[in-house]
């Protein structure tokens, strides 16, 4: 009965030091899942940003305007080729160059 | 107590025969001693027990209490999340971003005269008079002063300095692309919330969420039919127009003709999203979709197709033109009279007002109104990006009314709506509805029979043969290698008492390639004026026409459309 009591005793006072060591160990991670989600809204803010950033560079009417600067402007129609006669154009150059 | 005077017992003179003499005396004491040695275990344990007990409540009362205060707070989002806008190509249109607010506690402002003139300076547009009234009621402890704010402005006003000036992070709509397809996204009111187009549209279909914070939707992004690229091409050339002919405005929009996908959609003087004021305003209405207009000669491709799929004529029956058609109070003329009896493709190239008439007329009233209900054309029509504008159609049919219909007067509609009923007639007769949503099953039109294949077909030759006959009126529109075929139309405006000699909407339909239409395009000019390049003339094949043209040279690359003598070799 004795031996009994005293490992309920010990037993307790081991409960109650865990239960406490568990509840501050949750209150940290607590702590550290907020500073990650924190982190990852910051993140997310910055990609929105990125993107949004990207995309005003990338706008159609600023590419065409640097394209027109550079000579570029839209595809002609006789600037087209079927795939085939391409492939049959470089055979051609392979063989005059002896390949 | 009691133990001491065990203690005194047993250590005592005559302990001995009190132990032996009250043996049973001594037991129970011990026992005692024992359970009351027991009794201060269990009170220990059970008081760590309870300690431990106590802590546990304590902590579960403390969360209870907050989620308790989180569902008790009134459910008042200052803002809300919403997904963001791509193009059919995953481009970013819309989307959502941090930005500072400012606010101030009226009951820590210490000088409201220093905290207005102050703010005055990094916002010069501030309404002074009703901020310093809000600051004046020391019983309010939070009031906006400016919501949305770029990062470089809130660094201005931190750094004046002021008490009871403060900021928090709310979200902001923004539009990377500045006004382009402007109209079609609509805009968002200070709590970003949908008010028009399809920014509407998002917030009745898609959802928003509701927020307290700057918290970035995960939602996933709303896929456009519209093409960046394309868009671009349409407002660029659109813009080129507006400069070239001058007119009050210049819309136009290019169709999917077979799946109804709006891949670009533009109306000149453009809007910008983020200064939906703009919107307000007369000049700046998105004349695809918000304004009715009688366009004309263009409507002369319905009356063709009802007039073959009904089998009233065929490309080569012969009408007498020479003959002005009277109807009710207004003579019909055609703008070129002929002096000789044209086939119904001449009707349709040289444009003839009289011919578009007669076969009207041999149709009669009802069945030109059911046909044109049949397209689409006499009911109410609604896109994701809004209402379209209701059609204004003649209350009564009759002769006069059946007549200017057949040639598009009497009868206003909606360009958008007007170019939906078209692509019908190019797509083997089937009707589409115009989308701005992305069709992932894009392919073939599935709508309702309005027209045979047999005549659909025949419309698209009709369109090619305008475009390459030397008497066509779109012969400008003309591309080589993409076989664009094409319809100009050129409206008198309707004033008081009738219609106004010097104003006109000028506009071009196409379809290309016409071997097998894929795509649509209409380009409308309201109010050009005639220049010395169109020879003063202010007709749709004119200026729409080359607009068209030069339109389809640029996009139907980008819209994956193989040039003619790229095909002829394969």
């Amino acid at each position: 009965m004795r031996l009994l009591n005293v490992a309920a005793f010990f037993f307790a006072v081991a409960s109650a030091l865990l239960l406490y060591a568990l509840n501050y160990d949750t209150r940290r991670l607590e702590a550290e899942l907020q500073a990650k989600e924190r982190q990852a809204d910051r993140a997310r803010s910055d990609i929105a940003v990125l993107k949004a950033e990207r995309s005003t560079l990338a706008r159609p009417d600023r590419i065409d305007e640097l394209a027109r600067r550079l000579g570029l402007g839209p595809p002609r129609a006789e600037q087209f080729q079927h795939g085939r006669e391409v492939s049959e154009l470089s055979e051609r150059q392979g063989s005059a160059n002896g390949r | 107590m009691a133990g001491d005077r065990a203690d005194f017992l047993i250590g005592g003179a005559g302990a001995q025969h009190v132990i032996r003499g009250t043996g049973t005396h001594a037991v129970t004491g011990m026992g005692q001693t024992r359970r009351r040695a027991e009794a201060a275990v269990y009170g220990v344990l059970f008081s760590a027990f309870a300690v431990v007990g106590v802590q546990l409540l304590v902590l579960a009362a403390g969360r209870h209490s907050d989620i308790a205060l989180a569902i008790s707070e009134p459910v008042a989002a200052t803002s809300f999340s919403r997904p963001d806008i791509v193009d059919r190509n995953g481009r970013l249109l819309a989307t959502d971003l941090e930005a500072p607010s400012i606010f101030a506690d009226p009951g820590v402002v210490l000088d409201r005269d220093e905290v207005v003139e102050k703010l005055s300076t990094v916002l010069p547009d501030l309404n002074s008079s009703e901020l310093m009234r809000a600051l004046s009621d020391r019983s309010r402890r939070f009031v906006w002063v400016r919501r949305g704010v770029s990062p470089a402005i809130a660094q201005k006003v931190h750094d004046l300095g002021l008490p009871g000036v403060s900021f928090r992070y709310e979200l902001k709509r923004a539009y990377p692309g500045g006004k382009m397809a402007g109209h079609a996204l609509g805009y968002v009111d200070v709590d970003n919330r949908g008010v028009a187009g399809i920014e509407k549209y998002i917030d009745d279909k898609v959802g928003v969420d509701p927020v307290h914070s700057a918290v970035l939707s995960n939602r996933p992004p709303v896929r456009l039919s519209l093409d960046l690229g394309v868009q671009h091409a349409l407002e660029d050339e659109l813009d080129d127009a507006m400069r070239r002919y001058q007119p009050e405005g210049a819309a136009g929009a290019i169709l999917n003709i077979k799946t109804g996908e709006i891949l670009a959609s533009a109306s000149l003087p453009q809007v910008d999203p983020s200064w939906p004021m703009q919107a307000l305003d007369d000049k700046h209405i998105d004349r695809m979709t918000g304004g009715t207009y009688e366009l004309g000669s263009v409507f002369k491709t319905l009356t063709l197709a009802m007039a073959f799929d009904e089998g009233l004529a065929k490309p080569d029956t012969v009408l007498d033109v020479r003959q002005p058609l009277e109807a009710g109070r207004f003579t019909v003329t055609d703008m070129h009279p002929s002096r000789r009896p044209l086939t119904v493709t001449e009707v349709f190239t040289h444009s003839s007002n009289v011919g578009a008439g007669m076969l009207a007329l041999e149709a009669g009233p009802e069945k030109l109104q059911a046909f044109l209900k049949k397209a689409g054309i006499l009911e109410p029509m609604q896109t994701e990006a809004g209402t379209i504008a209701t059609p204004q159609v003649p209350s009564r049919w009759n002769r006069a009314t059946t007549i200017t219909a057949s040639f598009g007067h009497g009868i206003a509609v909606a360009p958008l709506q007007f170019a939906a009923a078209a692509a019908t007639l190019f797509n083997g007769g089937k009707t589409v509805h115009p989308t701005f949503l992305r069709k992932f099953d894009a392919g073939t039109a599935d709508g309702k029979p309005v027209i045979s294949a047999a005549t659909s077909r025949e419309m698209a030759e009709l369109m090619r043969a305008n475009v390459v006959d030397k008497d066509g009126t779109g012969g400008k529109a003309d591309v080589p290698g993409y076989r664009v075929g094409g319809k100009t139309g050129t409206a008198d405006i309707a004033s008081k008492g009738g219609y106004t000699s010097n104003a006109v909407i000028s506009s071009f339909l196409a379809a290309f390639p016409t071997d097998d239409p894929q795509y649509l395009t209409f380009v409308v000019l309201f109010e050009p004026k005639g220049i010395p390049d169109t020879k003063g003339h202010r007709t749709g094949g004119t200026n729409a026409a080359p607009v068209t043209g030069e339109l389809i040279a640029r996009v139907a690359a980008q819209l994956g459309v193989a040039p003619e003598f790229a095909t002829a070799r394969q």
